[in-house]
């Protein structure tokens, strides 16, 4: 294909191309764009994948302006997938976070996406993981994935990225209470933005809290779980996140860890995706025979139990 | 004994639900302010007035019947036409034709590099330079603009926020190179920098800074300038911006709050600035309740300012300008806007406004030529000589339904002012983006219902000419003056002292870093020719460039059209068209260049999105490069380009070479909304454009065209 050559040679309009065919619900772009990712898999890239998730109007996409900027001042070339989480059910959407992201736009080094995460589980949209292979192969030195951190997300989040962390803002020490064990098993780095002007002792506050709170859940490993403080806006403690990532991703590379991980993730979204097929499946002929009104009417009429018509029905769709 | 009780007042209303065939209760027409209209009001409706007082008389407290006790008897409002364009020359030209034809105060409109600290030779400003205002790069344009206009006899008022240090300074040195001393200037300069964050658009510098600017322009002209109105308080542009009467009026009185504060952080008396702060307001097409706003605003004011602790009377009394309404005028059937233009001005003057713009019939088209110019000051000059208007004060005074709803409108707003109060006032208020957002929803409902046809635009959805009236324009070729501009500015560069220069904006950028008041060090580089980009710059070093994060409305266009037959005919073809290509019609609304006007982009992307399109919003001041970068980037079908200021046919073209530069097969096809005379439209059209949509074009006919032509653009191999 034309396109995967384009695409290996980094060129814009290809790699766009080729993030709507796997963004596409159509089922002929998405037999393209499988075997394009089969393809494009083979020529693996160079990349680090980042997830950003967090709280809406923590400063995610000011964030990563701000440390963006900092990357492609640097001459890496960057890549970012931001779903944004504006799309309404019915209507379409409004992709705003470019009047977030103005600099880093500009720049020459930097692919921009946005995508409509259109209520899907966890903010991430269908075809995320795919985009990031494209632009691994592309050439990016770093991807930036964007995502809303709500309720589930950040396991699906997580698993399309080498390294996860979490953006909160200062005085969210509410949700401290929210942070149980499971996110500090997959956000690598917590960032507390807004440490400017007035919001300062509290940035720091929160920061500590998060601190000890962690130190609470897991046995501390100095890499482990680092709390940093950054100001998006004036752009400071950026050198601190780049150094984080950068040790974390050489310490886990000499573990192991890191192609264990991506490793994990793979199974990961097998499963998903042949939980995914099976469903799809399941539920057309669900629909297809119209078996639940037919019980449930018996159900009302009292002729069967709710149980029984669920027995039932199961058995027959499985057939 | 009370009216309603009245046999009179029973037999009324008999009377008129005979008429009407309806409960008089029911009756009610409810504004865009939410105030219900009732058919007739009676004494009854004077009663249980927190704000307005019954038996008060013109120039005295609450002020609500005027600033003055005779008023227009005395010296009829000051007819002050906003005008400017190209170079400084002809601009200079343009207005000593007007002060010989009956004008009486200038009112200077900058281009939008000089508003935004640009120089006419930087890049960034290719599209703009001379189209929507007048260039002034250095203190000599601002001479040649003032030439054989003497400024201790002509008051002038400037329009300048975001670079209003050089501006203003420039202005001085122009002064006393004139030999006019500064303490003799007298004049307004706008200096209002929030609604610049809400609506206007042409800040330079985050808010904070910004606000310590507008303080320090207060503090030197109270000092030294004691003829000069040290700021003009706005609430015009809120309103053309689609804020209704209510939000104008609650959030310049607001902002106006803001200022006085951030004066007296400068260990300023309160009445030592407080009389020089003067206001501004649109004069929409709602006759009374417009005449109520301005009514309404006076008495807030004294109120606000006796709760400040004001012991001047001159303290306490709002003045205000006006200008008619721009938004309510149309570029269909365009004689009737001097008719609106008529009825807006006799509203203002029936508000008692000190002075006022008439805009001109083809406000929707281009700048006024000298033609159009003349009508719009004419609407005025007729209404002085021949209306007798002038002969009364306060002539709507004891009018039941004038009175009553200049108490509702007070009640309202001040319901507003204290919410934002206690939310910690204006500038917090502006930086969460509520105002701003709270204004586009305002807007967005007004276009719902023009569309919809529930509010008649006459020449527009309703009553339409068979025939249009071609009408010629002003035409401004930005090339040539752009090329002027740079011959100037080099000329001026090449015979300055460079290190004096040097040294002088070194000091300006070392001032800013303390809490040194920053006119002074201005005055000082501009005199010695920095130019106006040199000095925003200086201190942009150390404040940084804002950039807005902006943010949107949903639903609101949509709530509007549940179950409307042509919204679901849109809606149905957008399904049809994800069935088919597996995604939504995506479309990429921009701006490009200096032009702030974003009215029409934020309605277009919401109700857009309303209907069914993912629509991505770029942010202001995009470069067509830029532009083209991130449409190639997200894959969109289409770039909708709206432009008001002028610059399309610079702009437009740019954009299209820039997305075959990056992608030679691309196939995203180009619309263009916004202000585009008929004379322009061949050559967009030869420029690829696929569409042209023009102010008062329905959103939801746009809209179809839009996928329509979408759908015929992917069906072409
Ligand atoms: C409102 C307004 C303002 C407001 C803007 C508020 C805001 N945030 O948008 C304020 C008061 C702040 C303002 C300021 C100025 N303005 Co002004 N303004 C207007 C005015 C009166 C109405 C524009 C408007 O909003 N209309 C309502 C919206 C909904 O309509 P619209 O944008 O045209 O969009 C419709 C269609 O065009 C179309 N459309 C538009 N875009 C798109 C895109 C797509 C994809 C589609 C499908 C359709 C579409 O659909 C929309 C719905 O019908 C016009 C004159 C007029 N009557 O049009 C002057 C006008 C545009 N302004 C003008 C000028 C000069 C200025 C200033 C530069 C003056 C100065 N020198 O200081 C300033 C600076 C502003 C800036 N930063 O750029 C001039 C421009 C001259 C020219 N083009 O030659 C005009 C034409 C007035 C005039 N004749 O002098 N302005
Ligand atoms: N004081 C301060 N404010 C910030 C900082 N970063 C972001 N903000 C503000 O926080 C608000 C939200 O910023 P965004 O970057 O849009 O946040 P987001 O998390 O991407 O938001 P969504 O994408 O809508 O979830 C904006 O008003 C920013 O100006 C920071 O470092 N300091
Ligand atoms: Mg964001």
């Amino acid at each position: 294909m034309d396109l995967i050559d384009n695409i290996l040679k980094g060129e814009r309009a290809a790699i766009a191309k080729a993030i709507t065919l796997v963004e596409s619900s159509k089922d002929s772009d998405q037999q393209i764009s499988r075997q394009m990712i089969s393809e494009l898999i083979k020529k693996p890239g160079k990349s680090i994948r980042v997830g950003f998730s967090g709280p809406p109007g923590v400063g995610k996409s000011t964030f990563i302006e701000s440390f963006g900027s900092y990357l492609v001042g640097q001459n890496y070339k960057l890549g970012i997938l931001a779903i944004d989480p504006s799309s309404q059910i019915t209507g379409g959407s409004i992709l705003g976070d470019k009047t977030r992201m103005v600099e880093i736009s500009k720049n020459p080094n930097t692919f921009i996406r946005s995508t409509p995460s259109r209520g899907s589980l966890g903010g991430i949209s269908m075809g995320t993981r795919e985009a990031s292979i494209i632009l691994d192969a592309a050439g990016y030195d770093f991807i930036f994935i964007e995502t809303v951190g709500v309720g589930q997300s950040e396991i699906v989040a997580s698993n399309l990225v080498d390294i996860f962390t979490l953006i909160i803002g200062p005085g969210s020490g509410d949700e401290l209470q929210g942070i149980k064990k499971g996110i500090t098993e997959y956000a690598d780095i917590f960032i507390v933005n807004k440490n400017d002007g007035e919001l300062k002792i509290e940035a720091s506050k929160t920061a500590s809290d998060y601190k000890s709170a962690l130190s609470y859940y897991k046995k501390i490993d100095e890499l482990e779980n680092q709390v940093l403080l950054v100001s998006a806006i004036e752009q400071t403690g950026m050198e601190d996140v780049i150094k984080t990532i950068n040790q974390i991703i050489d310490q886990n590379k000499l573990k192991g860890i890191f192609e264990e991980r991506r490793a994990n993730q793979l199974e990961y979204w097998i499963e998903e995706e042949v939980k995914n097929i099976i469903a799809t499946g399941i539920t057309k002929r669900l629909s297809s025979k119209g078996n639940i009104s037919k019980y449930s009417e018996k159900v009302m009429k009292n002729e069967m139990s709710m149980f029984e018509a669920v027995e039932t029905i199961t058995k027959d769709t499985l057939k | 004994m009370t009216n309603k009780s009245n046999n009179g007042f029973n037999t009324w209303q008999k009377s008129f639900e005979k008429e009407t065939k309806k409960k008089f209760s029911d009756v009610k027409s409810e504004t865009d302010e939410g105030i219900d209209i009732k058919p007739v009001y009676t004494k009854d409706d004077l009663e249980n007035f927190t704000f307005v007082e019954n038996n008060s008389l013109p120039g005295q407290w609450p002020y609500t019947r005027g600033p003055k006790a005779s008023m227009y008897t005395n010296r009829p409002w000051t007819i002050r036409q906003y005008a400017g364009f190209s170079t400084a020359e002809e601009s200079n030209e343009f207005y000593k034709k007007n002060l010989e034809s009956g004008q009486k105060g200038l009112s200077v409109a900058f281009d939008l590099p000089t508003h935004r600290g640009y120089d006419s030779d930087d890049d960034l400003v290719m599209g703009d330079v001379g189209k929507a205002g007048v260039a002034i790069d250095t203190v000599e344009d601002m001479k040649i603009l003032f030439n054989n206009i003497p400024l201790d006899q002509m008051s002038v008022s400037m329009t300048m926020n975001g670079a209003v240090l050089p501006v203003l300074a420039s202005f001085i040195v122009a002064g006393e190179e004139q030999g006019v001393d500064r303490s003799l200037l007298s004049g307004t300069i706008q200096n209002d920098i929030l609604k610049e964050f809400m609506v206007r658009n042409t800040y330079i510098y985050p808010p904070e800074p910004s606000m310590k600017i507008v303080a320090d322009i207060i503090e030197f002209t109270s000092k030294e300038m004691p003829k000069f109105n040290s700021i003009s308080i706005s609430g015009y542009h809120m309103q053309e911006a689609g804020a209704d009467n209510v939000l104008e009026l609650a959030y310049t009185l607001a902002d106006g709050m803001e200022y006085v504060r951030a004066a007296m952080s400068k260990d300023l008396d309160v009445d030592d600035f407080a009389p020089r702060l003067s206001f501004f307001f649109a004069i929409g097409t709602d006759f009374f309740m417009e005449i109520a706003k301005l009514r309404a605003a006076r008495t807030l004011w004294a109120k606000i300012m006796k709760n400040f602790g004001a012991k001047n009377e001159r303290s306490l009394i709002l003045r205000t300008h006006c200008q008619t309404s721009g938004v309510s005028l149309t570029e269909k059937d365009p004689y009737n806007n001097i008719i609106r233009t008529s009825y807006e001005a006799l509203s203002a003057i029936l508000g008692g406004t000190q002075s006022l713009h008439t805009n001109s019939f083809d406000e929707a088209i281009a700048l006024p030529t000298d033609e159009s110019a003349r009508i719009a000051r004419n609407t005025q000059l007729i209404l002085q000589n021949e209306t007798g208007v002038t002969k009364t004060v306060d002539p709507l005074a004891g009018s039941y339904f004038v009175e009553n709803l200049t108490e509702e409108l007070s009640k309202k707003a001040w319901d507003i002012i204290t919410e934002i109060e206690e939310l910690g006032g204006m500038t917090k208020a502006v930086k969460a983006g509520i105002p701003k957002l709270k204004i586009e929803e305002s807007a967005t409902k007004k276009q719902a219902k023009v569309d919809s046809g529930s509010r008649v635009v006459v020449g527009v959805n309703k009553y339409k000419n068979p025939k249009e009236p071609s009408v010629d324009v002003r035409v401004i070729d930005n090339n040539r003056v752009r090329d002027d501009q740079i011959k100037k500015i080099q000329a001026i560069k090449k015979s300055r002292d460079i290190t004096a220069v040097e040294k002088a904006l070194d000091k300006l950028t070392n001032a800013a870093k303390d809490e040194t008041n920053l006119l002074a060090p201005c005055i000082e580089a501009i005199k010695l020719r920095a130019t106006v980009g040199e000095v925003s710059k200086a201190l942009e070093q150390v404040y940084g460039r804002h950039f807005a994060k902006s943010l949107s409305v949903s639903g609101v266009y949509g709530k509007h059209f549940e179950g409307d037959q042509e919204f679901m005919k849109v809606e149905n073809k957008i399904k049809e068209f994800e069935n088919l290509n597996g995604r939504r019609p995506r479309i990429l609304v921009v701006k490009m260049g200096q032009d702030g006007h974003d009215r029409g982009a934020k309605i277009v992307a919401t109700s857009f999105a309303d209907m069914g399109f993912d629509v991505d919003m770029g942010p202001l001041f995009q470069s067509p490069r830029d532009v083209a970068k991130d449409a190639i980037e997200n894959d969109v079908h289409a770039i909708g380009v709206s432009t008001l200021a002028a610059g399309h046919k610079t702009l437009v073209p740019e954009l299209i070479k820039g997305l075959k530069e990056i992608d030679p097969n691309s196939k995203i096809i180009v619309f263009v909304g916004g202000i585009i005379p008929e004379q322009d439209y061949e050559f967009l059209y030869e420029n690829n454009v696929s569409a042209i949509f023009g102010p008062g074009s329905n959103i939801i006919e746009s809209a179809e065209k839009v996928i329509d032509l979408i759908t015929d653009n992917l069906s072409k191999v």
